[in-house]
């Protein structure tokens, strides 16, 4: 398992290493994070803000892909003279997404629109915090919602408030539980290992599409040990102990 | 409320205004609260699984019960959490609860605990105890899977742990002969097994609410898993398993025309937008 | 070590740290910030893979890392718990503004100030001052205000906004799922079969056909089951190797600050 996981992360960093010697890589089309410009833009031209929820995970692997994201989105918005308003359940976020909105108004040379009360903790109870953002974005009237991260039983309250509200709203999470709700409730969603694909996309940056190539080859390769296991067990006849392939796997560490 | 002047009928049927949707929901389940249609609980393979593996748990060991649920999921996860307790109980095996997130579910698992051991003539630190609330969840499993007294600490009385009769002997997760995780939050059961059941082998089986569930049947397909509660249907199956009927059994009378309803909503909309479309069609022509 | 001990011991760790935070801030520039935390990143993540993958030996399985996960954990903990007042003061920070400002909707950030001094009073006096009970099951009235807010308003607040979950799927079920192609007629019909089988009612319709292998298979709870073992669980499976891949990958990206953007800034 361990040589595995070695394999797949060298495969990935293979990757990253061939991008970077100016290699271009394909990336297929994406529909939800192709509407984040759409988003953005309906939001400007009806003068009204966008609201951006990172999710409920603290710092973890998904929340810093919705910070990325949230980044790539402020500068966008930013440009266009738009407003964000990110609201958050972990306060240890708080201060990574303070300094990601900041520096994505600086990037774009738009200091001094930056409003710092725009990224706001709302409340560390899941509930709490789902009623609160609802609050917020009827007061605030917004009229596109980013929903990226990782997202629980809340997602449905917050989604669909923001449907009456008659905001554009799209989502991306990992989680697949969640999806069912915000495929009926979003006009665009994100789903699965496109979600951890959102960042290679929207900046088309070397480092990153390789990595993305390294994680399709990596999956490649699982399904090649998933037909290979197909036919040990098939021809073994569920005899474990001259199963190769799965002594290997269930070895723990 | 959506505009509905110069509509067919079939467009209104699909654009039926939603406090009319809610007010059918509230009175379905109030009707069925009120004057239930009691109807036959089938335990599924699923929950026969988790029966079996407390069932099959050894009398020298402890079963972990990790109660990780707040009051947002109480509906389905307290009578989950009541129900594996009336087994444990019924079944005469030692189990401790433990919770690692969110706080507040020690106290009500510990409530249900209280409750459903008097029933049982259960006592305290020598037929179960309450591990209390431990903060740090793949740091606790990684330590507990070394050294659990060192691991626990107090028990959710604030005592020393290593002072309950029934933590005589229990030193690493081979002194453990089950875990059952009881959880409405994602990415516990991922700990769980990557840190407990894989590394160490030691039987697993879960509840979760209806809703991630369905995520969760490869663990249980591929034997990870030994068994699974889904919802309150779980809850309702493992009542009816126990024969104990509670809360979960009253809950699935209540859901099941609630779905009913649901249906018969989805098959109306579907309904006024065929025939809206054949309509616009023939006015084509 | 005695209470005053730690107490010192801990002011001079936090007095000590804030000096050593200060002056790295002024002595490091942009870059040498950007490399501090590329480091301190890689060190993280190299601990915890160290630990996991290093053979362990003796009894309770140890290696060299072992006894430094509880110190670390401790550590991490404490860092989170400065957060949460972090996010305390962004709170009062807002709706001190409203109120000051008399802003429309004032009276609501003045609620939250009664909640939050009231929980926050009622909580730790409760739980700290340990007062005796005033009579037999008659508690003390700090704890009794206590139970009032926390399992008298939070708690059923916490349950009811759960349960408005159930109104809205009703809603955005009927009004998202339309037949708009033989896809979505498939995909509603696994959903009514499965919606049918998790309830009891779903058994009652289909209580005529016997429990046979063959004819009990079409009984609405089996043919739901089957279709939750048997087609979600490789499309889960499927998504959930896709989305591990795709975090082993962030992970990567993250541990060896290869992800640019926010917080490791621009590609100099």
């Amino acid at each position: 398992m361990t040589l595995l996981i070695c394999g797949m992360g060298g495969i990935i960093v293979a990757g990253v290493l061939i991008a970077q010697r100016g290699r271009t890589m394909f990336i297929r089309r994406i529909p939800g994070l192709t509407a984040i410009d759409e988003a953005v833009g309906r939001a400007t031209e009806m003068g009204r803000p966008v609201f951006f929820s990172p999710g409920l995970d603290g710092i973890s692997i998904t929340t810093l892909q919705a910070l990325a994201i949230l980044s790539y989105i402020t500068k966008l918005a930013a440009t266009q003279g738009a407003r964000v308003i990110v609201g958050l359940r972990d306060p240890t976020v708080l201060p990574v997404a303070e300094e990601s909105v900041r520096e994505a108004f600086t990037a774009v040379g738009r200091s001094e629109d930056h409003r710092p009360e725009d990224v706001r903790f709302v409340s560390d109870d899941q509930f709490a915090y789902a009623l609160g953002t609802v609050g917020l974005m009827q007061r605030e009237k917004v009229a596109t919602n980013f929903f990226f991260g990782g997202f629980y039983a809340e997602a449905l309250i917050l989604t669909e408030n923001g449907q009456a509200l008659g905001a554009l709203q799209v989502a991306g999470t990992p989680d697949p539980t969640q999806i069912p709700f915000f495929i009926a409730t979003c006009d665009y969603v994100v789903i699965g290992d496109e979600y951890y694909a959102a960042t290679a996309y929207l900046t088309r940056e070397p480092t990153l599409t390789g990595s993305l190539v390294g994680q399709d080859i990596s999956k490649a390769m699982i399904v090649g040990l998933i037909v290979l296991g197909i036919g040990l067990a098939t021809v073994l006849g569920g005899v474990t102990t001259h199963n190769f392939l799965l002594n290997l796997l269930a070895q723990g560490r | 409320m959506e505009e509905t002047a110069g509509q067919t009928f079939w467009q209104r049927m699909q654009q039926i205004p939603r406090y009319y949707v809610y007010l059918l929901l509230a009175a379905v389940v109030v009707w069925q609260l009120l004057m239930p249609i009691r109807l036959p609980i089938v335990p599924s393979s699923a929950t026969t699984g988790l029966y079996d593996a407390i069932k099959a748990a050894p009398d020298d060991k402890l079963i972990i019960i990790s109660t990780d649920w707040d009051a947002s999921t109480q509906a389905e996860t307290g009578p989950q959490t009541q129900a594996v307790i009336n087994a444990c109980f019924q079944l005469k095996k030692r189990f401790v609860i433990m919770n690692m997130q969110p706080p507040m579910g020690v106290k009500l698992s510990n409530d249900i605990a209280l409750a459903v051991g008097k029933q049982y003539g259960a006592r305290y630190g020598i037929d179960w105890a309450n591990w209390g609330y431990k903060y740090g969840y793949g740091n606790v499993l990684m330590a507990l899977a070394k050294d659990i007294p060192k691991a626990i600490g107090d028990d959710f009385d604030g005592k020393p742990a290593t002072t309950l009769p029934l933590m005589k002997g229990v030193k690493d997760i081979k002194s453990i002969s089950l875990v059952i995780e009881i959880t409405g939050l994602s990415g516990m059961t991922e700990s769980w097994i990557g840190l407990i059941q894989g590394p160490y082998q030691v039987p697993f089986a879960s509840a979760y609410t209806a809703v991630m569930a369905p995520g969760y049947y490869p663990f249980l397909d591929s034997g990870q898993m030994k068994g699974m509660l889904v919802g309150a249907k779980g809850a309702a199956e493992m009542e009816a398993l126990v024969k104990r009927p509670g809360s979960a059994t009253t809950i699935m009378n209540v859901q099941s025309w609630a779905h009913v309803l649901i249906i018969v909503l989805i098959v109306l909309g579907n309904v006024g937008y065929v025939l809206s479309r054949s309509r616009r069609g023939e006015r084509a022509r | 070590m005695t209470q005053g001990a730690l107490v010192l011991r801990i002011v001079a760790s936090l007095v000590g740290s804030f000096v050593l935070l200060y002056i790295l801030h002024r002595v490091l520039g942009p870059r040498g910030r950007r490399w501090l935390i590329a480091i301190v990143t890689f060190a993280g993540g190299l601990f915890y893979g160290l630990e996991w993958y290093f053979p362990v030996h003796g009894h309770p399985a140890k290696n060299f890392l072992t006894d430094y996960i509880e110190p670390v954990s401790n550590m991490l903990a404490v860092v989170a718990a400065f957060t949460v007042g972090l996010g305390i003061y962004s709170l009062c920070q807002v709706h001190g503004r409203n109120v000051a400002r008399q802003r429309p909707g004032w009276y609501n950030s003045l609620a939250f100030f009664v909640a939050m001094v009231a929980m926050f009073t009622f909580g730790l006096w409760e739980h700290y001052l340990h007062l005796p009970e005033p009579a037999p099951a008659v508690l003390p009235w700090p704890k009794a205000i206590y139970e009032v807010l926390f399992s008298g308003l939070f708690v059923p607040l916490q349950a009811a906004t759960f349960s408005l979950l159930a109104f809205y799927i009703a809603s955005a079920a009927y009004r998202a799922f339309r037949i708009r192609s033989a896809e979505a007629a498939l995909m509603m019909t696994a959903a009514f079969i499965v919606m049918l089988g998790q309830v009891p009612i779903g058994a009652w319709l289909t209580d005529a056909i016997p429990h046979t292998p063959v004819l009990g298979f079409f009984r609405l709870e089996k043919l739901g089951e089957w279709v939750l073992r048997w087609l979600n669980t490789p499309a889960q499976r499927g998504i959930l190797f896709g989305v591990a891949v795709g975090a082993l990958a962030m992970s990567l990206r993250v541990w060896l600050s290869l992800e640019r953007g926010t917080f490791f800034s621009e590609q100099s």
